[in-house]
């Protein structure tokens, strides 16, 4: 099992480094937009899946994350590398803020919460408000990416930045799980009182998945402002909010499961464009099948990430 | 050594109109196999409560080593050397054996939050050095066989030996055990009570409820009887069995429980 996963990961990122030339232009652009999307729905992970949150505005900090970008970029004329780590800090402090009065809301009451979060966050844009957002509009002409004095314009370049920003949140999730805060994740989820007992701050633990959550998903904003060159705000609404939290949930909390999830979303949707409306109609039957079927998501989350000498062969005979 | 006493004086835990503890007073010295008994609904786990945080008892104090503890939350009480094991069992139900024993390792692990994001050599070397403990652990438990399996997959007296090995992994001072025999055959009762001894030898204090009177007469060296919330009797067990107001309170209905 481990060694199947080893393998599928090495195909696939062999796969992904040599995609953008296998497609035309139309297709080099959903290739970046799965890459996007790929890494909101990780970052949604960390908040939902491992950390067990019914967190619903994760389209929130995705969007601070492009805004943030767009605004000292085309406002203030950062250049955009400049705009990076500020559209990673912005929704980290954000997150923390919003989430350290909310946490310890049991998950329904959560869910509602982050919703009024995402709704008033699209408000505030659409208002225009302080001037800079650029109201229902949003900002264009956001410049390209500028590196070593080379212009990431092409799709094929954004496309390799999005795959740096993806192949830097899978090694975060790998190095997450082989840690003591990965772990107290998943020990608050199981079982927050048994994890309190145990001697685990909850409250900072989940406190943290939400300034990690957001600060990925922060960073996969200011790829996607880069990537259109524009922003506007009903690529943030509440609903793509819903899309990630399906996504994690029908994918599974594991990164196969949630990249999987982002495929069937995102992409597979463009493959049967002809099919227009029905194409929806078929996802919406997929996803119930899904969730009923196997009701821990396509490839749910493996437990048992134990180091190898401890696992010892079942004694045999009484 | 001298100083690793807990002392519980006029305890009083209300829920709503119901007096659950009424001005509890008693102490557990260090080294001692402390036992609270008394009949259902007396009180017992409300005390446990109040003592490792779950609850803040209105009135009266928790002193630990000298320091006043009530009030403190559940994971700083856990980081002053108290640990606790559920009534109903609590493990993380998903995760393998080994996982739920390293959440014991937790507070003794020198990992930062930014390790989880980018680990370092010494973090690394951490991670060795608290499975490795937990390799311990699984061996004076005997659990070595079920290191990966998931804990709901495991029949109950090995669950209760998993919560046991979890609690131990925080090293701590004082262990509280809530009815640690409950749902256990006589086999695993006698593995216990060996359990509960070795565990002392390793300079444990132990503080536990228990059903089982004759686990409780064989390995406590000291008892508190409860009844509706009060304190009705404390003693040596010899004392308790001859007490006649425990034998009218929960001796002397035991009989009836007992089919």
């Amino acid at each position: 099992m481990k060694k199947l996963s080893l393998v599928s990961l090495l195909v696939f990122l062999v796969v992904m480094a040599i995609l953008p030339h296998l497609l035309d232009t139309r297709w080099q652009t959903v290739a970046v937009t799965f890459l996007v999307f790929s890494v909101v729905a990780l970052s949604q992970d960390i908040v939902l899946g491992k950390a067990g949150m019914f967190n619903m505005g994760q389209a929130m900090f995705f969007g601070m994350g492009a805004y943030v970008t767009a605004i000292l970029n085309s406002h203030f004329g950062w250049p955009i590398v400049a705009t990076v780590p500020v559209a990673i800090v912005a929704p980290v402090l954000l997150g923390i803020v919003l989430a350290a009065p909310i946490v310890h809301l049991r998950g329904d009451y959560l869910l509602v919460v982050t919703i009024g979060f995402n709704i008033v966050f699209v408000q505030v844009l659409i208002n225009n408000l302080g001037g800079v957002t650029g109201g229902p509009n949003g900002i264009f002409g956001i410049d390209p990416l500028r590196l070593f004095g080379f212009e990431l314009s092409s799709q094929v370049a954004i496309y390799y930045y999005a795959f740096a920003v993806l192949l830097l949140t899978l090694a975060i999730m790998i190095n997450l799980d082989k840690s003591k805060v990965g772990r107290a994740l998943h020990y608050l989820r199981e079982d927050p009182l048994a994890a309190e007992s145990i001697g685990i701050n909850t409250r900072l633990y989940k406190i943290f998945a939400f300034g990690l959550g957001a600060g990925i998903a922060g960073l996969a904003g200011s790829v996607f402002a880069t990537q259109y060159s524009a922003v506007s705000p009903e690529a943030f609404e509440f609903i793509q909010s819903v899309l990630f939290f399906s996504i994690v949930l029908v994918g599974g909390s594991s990164i196969p499961g949630v990249l999987i999830g982002v495929f069937v979303m995102f992409v597979l949707p463009e493959i049967f464009r002809e099919f227009s409306t029905w194409r929806f109609f078929v996802f919406g039957f997929a996803m119930i099948l899904t969730m009923i079927l196997r009701p821990r998501g396509i490839w749910p989350a493996t437990f048992g990430k134990i180091p190898k000498f401890l696992i010892k062969e079942p004694k045999n005979g009484g | 050594m001298a100083d690793n006493e807990l002392i519980l004086t006029d305890v009083t835990k209300r829920f709503g109109g119901l007096t659950a503890v009424d001005a509890l007073s008693m102490k557990v010295s260090s080294g001692q196999i402390y036992g609270v008994i008394g009949p259902n609904g007396a009180g017992k786990t409300t005390v446990f409560n109040c003592i490792t945080g779950i609850y803040k008892s209105e009135e009266g104090s928790v002193r630990w080593r000298g320091e006043e503890i009530r009030g403190m939350t559940p994971y700083q009480i856990v980081a002053r050397g108290i640990v606790r094991t559920f009534q109903t069992i609590r493990l993380f139900s998903q995760m393998s054996v080994a996982e739920n024993i390293m959440s014991g390792r937790h507070i003794k692990s020198s990992q930062g939050w930014w390790h989880g994001i980018c680990p370092t050599p010494g973090s690394r070397r951490d991670e060795k050095e608290n499975w490795m403990k937990v390799g311990e652990l699984l061996e004076f438990f005997n659990l070595e066989e079920f290191a990966a399996t998931p804990t709901m997959s495991l029949p109950y007296g090995l669950q209760r030996r998993v919560e046991m090995a979890r609690a131990l992994a925080v090293d701590p001072t004082l262990l509280i055990l809530d009815e640690p025999a409950a749902g256990l055959n006589d086999n695993e009762t006698a593995e216990l009570v060996d359990t509960i001894f070795s565990i002392r030898q390793k300079g444990i204090t132990v503080l536990l409820i228990e059903h089982d009177m004759e686990l409780v007469m064989k390995v406590t060296d000291y008892l508190t009887v409860l009844n509706f919330g009060k304190k009705i009797a404390e003693g040596t067990p010899e004392e308790i069995q001859k007490n006649p107001l425990v034998i009218e309170a929960y001796l002397g209905s035991e009989d009836e429980d007992d089919e």
